[in-house]
């Protein structure tokens, strides 16, 4: 082939590898490979020489040929041939890193530190003829950033000490027999920083130039010297490490490796603490002494689990829509299980949950309708904590099994039937610990005695209130509308189950004898005070609930304003006080009217002249809020709207200083009988001046109307 | 690219760019071996496999919070020098020349309040409480009391958010929507956040959905609000001519168009919307259920007090708190408005207490006897705490106080907290004498508490990650059992 064709080929490789060899690199946590992919992985260690020794000659010619240059197009060869090397090799190597799990810092720096060199390579091709001396000095970083980072490399398969002479290696023997003839060394330490350290401090890798596989090899520690003693304030070099967070650079085991577990973690503290001893036996230690307890009780785990990647089984296929099974968090062991919804409830979700049963530290099942059958398969879930029985229709005698659940502390079984007597035996050789018994009619005092028989139980009873006497709510009047336009149903409701509702419509109080009992919604077709009250057998009677309602029969043709309302509270105009629709709770929805500075005036006509018994206003009243009541209503009429006629005044009280209201109240005002008249005007007064304690003492008071009634 | 680099580079654009096909071609392989590199972000993927980070404590959350910031003086921080000093004007070395709201600045005379109510010792740790709330103090020996909380804002609104969100402006995820978007819920058929409101007779504050909107976590996320009414959720039961198989093929139906949608304009709120639709559909099995109170033993009811069983009261929401948590769900958030006692302060404060004294004891007393209390943190406190000194006039058995931001009372139990009292503020109140907690501490204590690393915990937007922490915050250790 035509060499021109050749070097073209080749260039055009390289402008497609290295693109993916960025993007790759960029990604490659994310990125996946299959097995293929992976295979050619294994052929980076084969291939990356070549590009090496390219690269080195490469670096001499530029250095040292650069007045005797190769034909073009043969210098060409060299340059694209050593590139598209380069570019293959990382990106073998980026499968390659996919394979086992390294170092990930050492694994960064060779990664970038080969992408480099994949680069560099490519720009050698391109800068031909830029001058000698910078193509030197370009020369020479390549050949540092070569040397550099496929050392890296070197250290991540034969470890950090590839290139230091090989020391002897010791392996710490196995242990055959336990009991406390062993040091604490042999009996926990040892086996601990087998199964956690020595995968990278060990015979087959030598990070930090420390191994921890023999007494001697920890003697000596690393390359930062020694690690079992404190130097000066500072704690051991290898407590330091293993107490670091785990995202520090420095923790130990790193991020990504299997961690240490708590109790792993207490042993080698106490150990190194106590003096990081290898020969004392623990039979020679106080019996008293925590380390000496925990080497005692640790048991190293039978298979060492190999590798960083969480190898607890997936969860998913055992959670539906009403069964969640999650592991207590992320890289625990330990599984927990709820149940939601007893109408959904299924036999089956339970009995697939014995797949794991080892693993499930904690069970709730509260309210699921659970029969013998179930709690025999709770039973296998012979590593359970905590168990929650709550409402779950089951009884004590059904429950027995569970005594035999040494690992169960924590029972809840509320709502169950239970005496002094049955739950005496219950508890007789009963594994738990703390047992919560609360259903609606159990009292302490039945369960006293049973408290002190057993002291390592807590017994939670908890509260019960039947004797306790207390008072009813009021009962809850359910119209919205207080305005009777032909006629009004009112329901009256209350919430708690056997209570009486008896009612008034006379203005007088509700008793528990006379007054009528609320069956069904009341009808009204006139005004109505309704006065409602709640009794029932062990209780205290509710306060009365009342509410007024009034019939409008009369409704102005016409209605305006003689002065205006303050401009925040305009209403919507005259009309908001005809409109049938009160302001409710809330005075600043638009539906009030209101006044401060200037009193009310407003005037309503007819076009027949009529006569008015009697208007009532609805008025709100909030003293926090600086909304006092009607001082006073005067009403005059007129048949020309003119010339107006006094016809009444009522006045009103205002409040005292130990009032805090905040309500609809209304203020109703008559008219003696004998005149009809066309128009009437009304004037509502304010309190002009707040008493002195209130704190808006000395300024005007609101006051807020939302509606006129007439009759 | 100037003509001498050019050619030095024997290289030119035509070229590059005809080559750079090549790459683009590499590229394209490459981003076959990465999946997911193009799709929209999937953290919350990943978040599900990673958290909790720890082993949790508290697996869920009911937040009483007592909006207008009740007294910390009247309730919780008993300080007889104030009552010696009742009148006095505060002195200007206490208060330092600290900045005060609007309605107080003004004032000539900052006469020092002493409480009206009588205190006492209660429980072990000998934790002072005033008389308006017996019921509380009878659970002193659950109670992990902080006096000294502070924060920095001093008006209810960007405090409150501070609180709930992290900041005091607006747009962060509030903390039932950091919860739910990490631990996701335990119960399916049910929102993780829900959200209850209730109303005291004292002087009102607003709450706003913003307080428990998710800001930038998908509005999955979002607090899921419970009307007041009898009919807790709305419009979840069906017209009478559906029936649930129908419902359920309407639902089908709407969810393959929507997938369409989807699939063609790519929008994450349209998935968002599928999930809302189903987790709806799940609602109206689970929600009628947990919410009908009639069916609640009568010493339940009198434990929480009767008014529990009318919907919309701080009682029945404390009852219902406990049901959705009990069942599975992650964050319950109650707000009770009405303690902005800025004048009438003994009368309103008593009023108060009456709503919120009993149910908040009974809620603790009934997780306890169900054996829930030890994995349901339950938190109780206001935005901030009120001033030591009058607001208005001072009269013998009459007052107001003011906000004040800068150490007050909140209380935690259960959920993994230590009880007893922490910290302590000055003989006035007024300062923090020792044992400072920061809203950001308060946070990322309670992240800790359900196994959470705050500083781990975070979602990218916008270019930056976001904290429910923002940069700060620290675990308080020693109020963690």
């Amino acid at each position: 082939m035509d060499i021109k064709k050749l070097n073209q080929w080749g260039e055009w490789c390289i402008w497609f590898l290295n693109p993916l060899l960025l993007l790759l690199g960029i990604y490659s946590e994310a990125s996946k490979t299959n097995n293929i992919l992976l295979w050619f992985g294994k052929l980076h260690p084969l291939v990356l020489h070549f590009p090496i020794v390219f690269g080195i000659g490469i670096v001499i010619y530029f250095l040292f040929f650069q007045n005797k240059p190769l034909e073009e197009n043969k210098e060409k060869v060299v340059l694209v041939g050593n590139s598209l090397m380069a570019s293959m090799v990382a990106l073998l190597g980026l499968f390659l890193s996919k394979q086992d799990t390294y170092d990930t810092v050492t694994l960064n720096l060779h990664k970038w530190g080969g992408l480099s060199i994949a680069f560099i390579s490519w720009s050698f091709i391109y800068i031909k003829k830029i001058p000698n001396s910078y193509k030197k000095i370009i020369a020479l970083i390549y050949l540092f950033v070569l040397l550099f980072f496929t050392h890296q490399g070197a250290l991540l398969t034969h470890g950090e000490n590839a290139l230091s002479i090989p020391t002897p290696v010791v392996v710490a023997e196995e242990i055959k027999t336990v009991d406390s003839s062993f040091t604490v060394y042999e009996k926990a330490i040892a086996p601990i920083l087998t199964q956690k350290c020595l995968s990278c401090h060990g015979p087959e890798k030598v990070k930090g130039n420390l191994q921890l596989q023999s007494p001697e090899l920890i003697v000596k520690g690393g390359k930062d010297g020694n690690i079992l003693n404190a130097i000066q304030n500072e704690e051991a070099l290898l407590l330091q490490r293993i107490h670091l967070p785990n995202a520090d650079e420095k923790h130990m085991p790193p991020d990504g490796k299997l961690q240490l577990t708590l109790e792993e973690l207490t042993l080698l503290t106490k150990w190194v603490k106590a003096g990081g001893n290898f020969t004392k036996k623990i039979s020679e230690m106080a019996k008293t002494d925590s380390l000496a307890i925990l080497a005692m009780a640790y048991k190293a785990p039978t298979k060492a689990v190999s590798g960083s990647k969480n190898t607890a089984p997936d969860l998913k296929e055992y959670n539906s829509s009403y069964l969640t099974v999650n592991y207590l968090f992320n890289g625990s062991d330990e599984i927990e299980v709820n149940f939601f919804q007893s109408s959904f409830y299924k036999k089956e979700q339970l009995s697939r949950l014995v797949k794991i049963k080892d693993k499930i530290v904690s069970l709730n099942m509260q309210g699921m309708p659970l029969t013998k059958e179930d709690l025999a398969i709770i039973v296998q879930f012979t590593h359970l904590k905590k168990l929650n029985l709550n409402y779950t229709k089951l009884s004590l005698n059904d429950i027995q099994p569970l005594k035999t659940m040494t690992s169960l502390k924590n029972l809840s079984i509320c709502g169950m039937e239970l005496n002094q007597n049955s739950l005496t035996k219950f508890l007789e050789k009963a594994p738990f610990s703390e047992i919560h018994i609360w259903n609606n009619h159990s009292n302490e005092k039945e369960f006293e005695q049973l408290s002190t028989n057993y002291k390592k139980i807590k017994i939670i009873i908890g509260d019960n209130l039947d004797a306790e006497i207390i008072k009813l709510t009021s009962p809850i009047i359910e119209q919205d509308s207080s305005i009777i336009v032909t006629s009004l149903d009112v329901v009256v409701k209350h919430f708690l189950k056997g209570t009486v509702v008896r009612y008034t419509t006379d203005g007088s109080d509700p008793d528990s004898l006379s007054s009528p009992i609320y069956t069904k919604k009341l009808h009204f077709t006139k005004n109505t005070v309704l006065k409602t009250k709640a009794f029932k057998p062990g209780w205290i009677s509710s306060d009365i609930a009342q509410k007024t309602f009034y019939k409008s029969d009369i409704h102005p043709d016409t209605i305006y304003f003689v002065t205006n309302p303050d401009k925040k509270y305009p209403g919507s105009g005259a009309k908001t006080l005809t409109d049938y629709e009160l302001g409710e709770q809330n005075f600043s929805n638009g539906k009030w009217l209101a006044y401060r500075d200037t009193t009310m005036k407003f005037i309503i006509g007819f076009k027949q002249t009529i006569h008015l018994k009697e208007a009532h206003f609805n008025a709100f009243v909030d003293n926090g809020a600086y909304i006092f009541p009607i001082l006073s209503i005067i009403i005059e009429g007129s048949n020309d709207g003119k010339q107006y006629k006094k016809l009444n005044e009522a006045k009103f009280p205002s409040l005292e200083k130990t009032d805090v209201v905040r309500e609809n109240k209304s203020f109703s005002c008559t008219i003696p009988a004998g005149a009809s008249f066309k128009f009437y005007r009304f004037t509502l007064l304010n309190l002009k001046k707040l008493p002195k304690w209130h704190p808006g003492k000395g300024t005007p008071a609101w006051i807020f109307v939302d509606e006129l009634f007439l009759n | 690219m100037n003509e001498f680099l050019e050619h030095g580079l024997n290289q030119n654009r035509r070229k590059f760019l005809s080559k750079l096909s090549l790459g683009i071609g590499g590229l394209a392989l490459g981003s076959l071996m990465i999946p997911g590199l193009f799709d929209a972000s999937n953290e919350e993927e990943l978040f599900a496999n990673v958290l909790p980070h720890f082993a949790p404590k508290a697996k869920r959350v009911i937040y009483l919070f007592q909006n207008g910031a009740p007294s910390q003086l009247d309730l919780y921080d008993y300080k007889p020098m104030l009552q010696k000093m009742h009148g006095q004007d505060l002195p200007a070395s206490i208060r330092n020349g600290q900045r005060l709201t609007g309605m107080t600045a003004n004032q000539a005379k900052f006469p020092l309040v002493g409480t009206k109510f009588n205190f006492a010792q209660h429980g072990t740790s000998g934790a002072w409480f005033g008389e308006t709330i017996p019921h509380i103090a009878s659970m002193s020996d659950d109670l992990c009391i902080i006096r000294t909380m502070y924060t920095e804002a001093i008006n209810h609104d960007p405090a409150l958010t501070f609180f709930q969100t992290g900041a005091q402006v607006g747009n962060r995820p509030s903390m039932g929507s950091w919860v739910s978007y990490g631990l996701g819920s335990e119960n399916k058929n049910l929102p993780a956040f829900c959200v209850l409101l209730s109303k005291g007779k004292g002087n009102g504050q607003g709450v706003y959905s913003k307080l428990w909107n998710n800001g930038f976590l998908d509005s999955i996320h979002q607090g899921v609000q419970f009307s007041s009414g009898e009919e807790p959720v709305k419009y979840l039961t069906d017209p009478e001519f559906i029936d649930r198989g129908d419902k359920r093929k309407i639902l089908d139906e709407i969810a393959s168009l929507n997938q369409e949608a989807y699939k063609n304009i790519g929008d994450p709120e349209i998935v968002t919307k599928i999930q809302q639709y189903e987790l709806a559909y799940r609602m109206q099995m689970a929600v009628p259920e947990i919410t009908s109170l009639q069916n609640e033993p009568e010493s339940i009811v009198k434990m929480y007090g009767p008014e529990c069983l009318a919907p919309g009261t701080y009682a029945a929401n404390c009852l219902l708190a406990r049901k959705l948590s009990e069942n599975g769900v992650r964050f319950v958030q109650l707000y009770h408005q009405g303690w902005d006692s800025h004048g009438n302060l003994p009368t309103e404060l008593m009023g108060q207490c009456k709503d919120v004294d009993r149910p908040s004891a009974a809620l603790i007393k009934d997780l306890k006897q169900r054996g829930l209390l030890d994995e349901t943190l339950v938190i109780w406190g206001g935005e901030f705490g009120r001033t030591n000194y009058c607001q208005g006039a001072l009269t013998k058995d009459n007052y107001g106080r003011d906000h004040h931001p800068r150490a007050f009372t909140i209380w935690m139990a259960g959920g993994g907290v230590k009880p007893g009292v922490y910290g302590e503020t000055d003989d006035f109140g007024y300062n923090i004498n020792s044992l400072p907690v920061h809203v950001h501490d308060f946070h990322a204590t309670v992240m800790h508490l359900m196994g959470i690393d705050h500083e781990r915990f975070t979602f990218k937007h916008q270019g930056r990650r976001f904290r429910l922490t923002d940069v700060a915050g620290k675990v308080v250790n020693e109020i963690i059992s």
